[in-house]
């Protein structure tokens, strides 16, 4: 590390450099996601009405404790919980499944690897439309399917039941995400030295070990930010579910960020919706520091740093 | 891993994953094939039925399906353009450079993505209002590049982590300013993440839905995902053209990715090794 | 400077130059009309044409139609509307109207226009606001019975004989009725509950203004909606777009719908004889669909809105609403016989304006949408989480009160 810096430290020039590098980026950030970001802070305690977001009357905590008291916050917060989790195990993983698969080279390739794309590429409306339409009960696929196969439950009401509900959301939101995990790793795959698989193959290593030795350590920091990414998204994910569910069945998949939607755009309440925005941001907040610890903790372990 | 191609076990492996990626796919073109009094049979139809495919000629007749491909178009390049460009200077910032500030930006970087589009779009109405952006597709590719931005700033930045100072020191020595290094120099050496970027900007403001609903008003510049959306009307839902639609909007976006991965797996060199 | 950025920064300033320019003002005042009607297949088109009669008839307004997608139309408007701007008209339903006034987002109709020029029907009495109009009627229908006449003969008069005459037509993948009942059509599963709630004599409010919500009747209504669904004679989990389309395919008895539906039905399958009574419950009141033509206060040609309204309202162009959208329209209208036999749904629909009642909770009209949430979670509680119809009234009562008194 001390290198770096003396090697960076070599090629220093003009000392506004870095500044000017790096303003025209802050000074975007800082109009069109600081300022809003500010006026929500403020917002979440007041009263204001989405109608009149110009006339706000302080309120101080109200919002938050009626949240608490009467808004269910705890069974909002563990179904975005369950959700979170959920995602990026499954869609990490998933892609990570496909990244492997596809990085060998076999006969179309290529085309396997744009067809991986094409659940990222559709849009979120026909997503839900058509997800919503296969889950039918009486004549989606996979009921059709289910029954087919002389399965006991062929009759399901996916999205209408408290307990299918979520696993149902999850089941099209994974389809929906996991290319973007593929797309990554597989980039990182390249950066794998191919020396070291052989090195590894040559001693006789078989593909899980080949794995573990000479492929994981590479790509590990691809997939734990990977792994970031895909959970602070996943608080805040919102067409597929609010198309699908609206949050129902009794609250079944009512994450944090469609009672947000909820509350600003059904009840007009822009000063609940704030709340529960900011609420959002600190689980995120709190994710990413842990995140950064973690893994400051393990690099040092590995004696990267 | 790197040699056996035709390990029986891999191929089912990668069928059934591509099965599993386009069958939905696949399901929203037979279900816009098939006709409305086979909709509710018993055993459904899995197969298309190729003698309706007039619809998808019909679609383009009845409903401004081309305005609404071309603005989601201009929508995606844009915000891919724009965002690229925004992105590689700091980048390279966080990457090169050590000073107050830039650990903050970077940290900044991630928090914005915490930020739901639904929270922001009522302050980010009334600051387009100001700016007089509403009802713009220029302002509809501000508001996605700045929900863009960060994440590839980030990729880019690791890619730029892995090239060796000595690379960059050698231009110094021969004169060139910053600026020039990273034009002549490390663009080219990141390309294939460049097109990764690209990749990820072009998808987000293909399929962006919140604010292009509230910050475009006329019907001229609406994307075809506010058009898609418009199908699903009040009492009842055309499903044959939407999916239809559906299909002819996942189309492009498929397209620009077999476009551009030519460029992001070839020669990728360690993108976010590093980290 | 870097060159890149120069080149950036005037590439960014010439698009927006262009983009922002495009919208010239022109010679003739330009005022947009929102609606989710304007993207319905079929309607839509008629609704435009009509739209653009009037833009031909004259030469200083013109008025662009502007379809905004029905499950975001509040959202999207109040959201422009919040910040200064928005469409110049906008047609809402009954709950957004509702919503809007108290923000004082719309501007009063009374200078604009002479009500008493007009022969509004009386559901029209709801767009006024303590004594102030803010809105037109524009497009009014009640619900009724419809039912295939090749499958039930005989419309049956009391529930009762309804659920027999429903379980009798469940057979054969076909279904005796359909409903709503998902969070995800929330406004639909309200209007539905709302008809079974008001068809067993119960509202949801009182004159008083307390909220009855666990009142006897209300209970009745609510464990009549349970009887449907334990029955198994509706397709569960399907939505309103795909079980009126299995009506229309012959694969559903039995529907209380609006008159818009009825058209609909008409439209897609001309074939299908279909029938209109009253709803089978023993009051004869059911909900009210209303939209309201209004005005945005933001506007900034009050007189352009003013013109287009006042020419809307003329008989000759209510008649052509009325063909283009199906559905009664905000004054009466004389049909010809043959309008009439192209429509024959229409008088079963009048008659029923009568008993007629809106959706909204009377009294409480800009809190709907919270009390509609808490309701309808405590009906899917009922429905499939096994609750008692009376307790889970209770609870609801208690806790939209809890809501209101914020």
């Amino acid at each position: 590390m001390s290198t770096r810096r003396s090697a960076s430290a070599r090629l220093e020039g003009h000392p506004l450099t870095p500044y000017l590098f790096a303003a025209p980026v802050a000074i975007y950030l800082i109009l069109f996601q600081f300022y809003p970001l500010v006026q929500e802070f403020y917002l979440s305690f007041t009263a204001t009405d989405l109608l009149r977001p110009s006339d706000s009357t302080f309120v101080g905590l109200d919002n938050y404790s009626f949240l608490i008291e009467v808004g269910d916050l705890h069974k909002v917060l563990g179904v975005t919980a369950i959700y979170t989790i959920c995602c990026v195990v499954f869609a990490v993983g998933l892609g990570l499944l496909a990244a492997l698969l596809l990085d060998a080279p076999f006969v179309g390739r290529g085309v396997a690897r744009a067809l991986v794309t094409v659940p990222w590429a559709a849009p979120s409306v026909a997503v839900a439309l058509v997800f919503t339409w296969m889950f039918n009960a009486q004549y989606g696929i996979f009921n059709h399917g289910l029954r087919a196969l002389s399965l006991p439950f062929g009759a399901e009401n996916w999205l209408d039941s408290p307990n299918l509900a979520l696993p149902a959301i999850l089941l099209t939101t994974v389809w929906q995400i996991f290319p973007f995990s593929s797309v990554v790793i597989l980039a990182a795959l390249q950066g794998v030295p191919q020396e070291l698989r052989e090195a590894a193959a040559i001693d006789g290593a078989d593909r899980f070990n080949i794995f573990k030795t000479a492929v994981w350590p590479t790509i590990q920091p691809t997939v734990f930010m990977l792994v970031l990414f895909v959970t602070i998204w996943s608080l805040r994910r919102f067409d597929l579910i609010w198309l699908m569910t609206q949050g129902g069945p009794i609250g079944a998949t009512n994450t944090l960020v469609i009672e947000l939607y909820r509350q600003g755009f059904v009840y007009r309440d822009l000063g609940s919706a704030a709340a529960i925005g900011m609420i959002g941001l600190t689980v995120a907040l709190v994710i990413t520091v842990i995140y950064f610890k973690v893994t400051q903790a393990a690099e040092r372990a590995q004696g990267k740093r | 891993m790197g040699t056996q191609t035709t390990h029986l076990p891999r191929i089912i492996a990668v069928l059934a994953m591509l099965g599993v990626a386009s069958f939905p796919i696949y399901w929203m073109f037979v279900t816009s094939l098939t006709p409305s009094s086979e909709l509710f049979a018993t055993s459904p139809n899995m197969l298309p039925r190729f003698e309706q495919l007039g619809i998808y000629l019909e679609v383009f007749r009845t409903i401004p399906v081309a305005t609404w491909l071309w603005n989601s178009f201009v929508v995606a390049a844009g915000t891919t353009v724009l965002s690229i460009a925004l992105a590689i200077l700091p980048a390279y910032a966080l990457s090169r450079f050590r000073f107050a500030g830039i650990a903050i930006l970077g940290f900044a970087l991630f928090a914005t993505q915490m930020l739901p589009e639904a929270m922001l779009v009522v302050p980010l109405y009334a600051i387009f209002g100001q700016l007089s952006l509403l009802n713009s597709l220029f302002g509809l590719i501000l508001a996605n590049t700045a929900f863009v931005v960060p994440v590839i700033t980030w990729i880019i930045k690791g890619a730029i982590d892995s090239i060796p100072l000595e690379v960059e020191e050698a231009a110094r020595v021969d004169g060139c300013s910053r600026i020039d290094i990273v034009l002549a120099i490390v663009i080219p050496l990141i390309t294939p993440t460049l097109a990764a970027a690209a990749v990820i900007a072009f998808f987000h403001g293909w399929n962006e839905y919140v604010f292009a609903q509230t910050l475009i008003s006329s019907e001229a510049l609406r994307t075809a995902s506010v058009g898609l959306a418009s199908f699903v009307g009040e009492l009842s839902t055309p499903i044959h053209s939407v999916m239809t639609v559906g299909v002819i909007y996942t189309l492009p976006a498929v397209v620009f990715y077999l476009f551009a991965q030519r460029y992001v797996v070839a020669g990728m060199t360690a993108g976010s090794v590093k980290g | 400077m870097p060159s890149k950025f120069v080149r950036l920064v005037l590439a960014g300033s010439t698009a927006l130059t262009l983009f922002g320019g495009a919208g010239m003002a022109m010679a003739k005042d330009n005022i947009t009309f929102a609606a989710a009607v304007f993207a319905e297949a079929g309607r839509g088109d008629r609704v435009r044409e009509w739209v653009e009669e009037f833009n031909a008839s004259q030469d200083e307004v013109s008025v662009e139609p502007v379809a905004i997608p029905f499950s975001s139309l509040a959202n999207t408007v109040f959201t422009q509307m919040g910040g200064g701007g928005g469409p110049d008209l906008v047609r809402f339903d009954q709950t957004d109207f509702f919503a809007a006034i108290p923000s004082g987002r719309l501007l009063a109709l009374d200078d604009l226009i002479d009500e008493t020029a007009f022969p509004f029907l009386a559901p029209d009495r709801f767009m006024k606001v303590d004594g102030v109009r803010y809105g037109l009627l524009f497009d009014t229908t009640g619900y009724a019975l419809l039912y295939n006449e090749n499958l039930v003969p005989e419309p049956p008069a009391d529930f009762e004989t309804f659920l027999s005459v429903a379980k009798e037509q469940t057979k054969d993948g076909n279904f005796g009725y359909a409903y709503r009942a998902t969070m995800a059509e929330r406004a639909g599963f309200w209007q539905d509950t709302t008809n079974f709630v008001y068809g067993f004599g119960g509202r949801w409010s009182d004159d008083a203004g307390n909220l009855t919500l666990n009142s006897p009747e209300v209970v009745a209504g609510i464990a009549a909606y349970k009887a449907v669904y334990d029955a198994e004679i509706i397709p569960k989990g399907a939505d309103a777009a795909t079980y009126r389309r299995m009506f229309w395919e012959g694969k559903i008895a039995m529907n209380v719908d609006n008159g818009g539906v009825a058209a609909i039905f008409n439209s897609n399958a001309p074939d299908l004889p279909f029938g209109v009574a009253p709803s089978p419950f023993p009051d004869r009141a059911q909900g009210l669909i209303m939209t309201a033509l209004v005005v945005n206060a933001n506007t900034q040609h009050p007189e352009a809105a003013a013109k287009f309204l006042n020419w809307a309202y003329q008989p000759e162009n209510q008649a052509g609403l009325l063909n283009a959208m199906g559905t009664n329209v905000g004054t009466v209208v004389e049909l010809t016989d043959e309008q009439l036999a192209a429509r024959p749904w229409l008088p079963a629909y009048e008659e029923q304006m009568e008993y007629a009642l809106p959706q909204v909770v009377l009294g409480f009209e800009s809190q709907t949408p919270e009390i509609q949430q808490i309701v309808l979670e405590q009906v899917l509680e009922v429905l499939q989480g096994g609750a008692e119809p009376q307790a889970a009234m209770d609870r609801a009562q208690a806790l939209a009160e809890r809501r209101i008194r914020r």
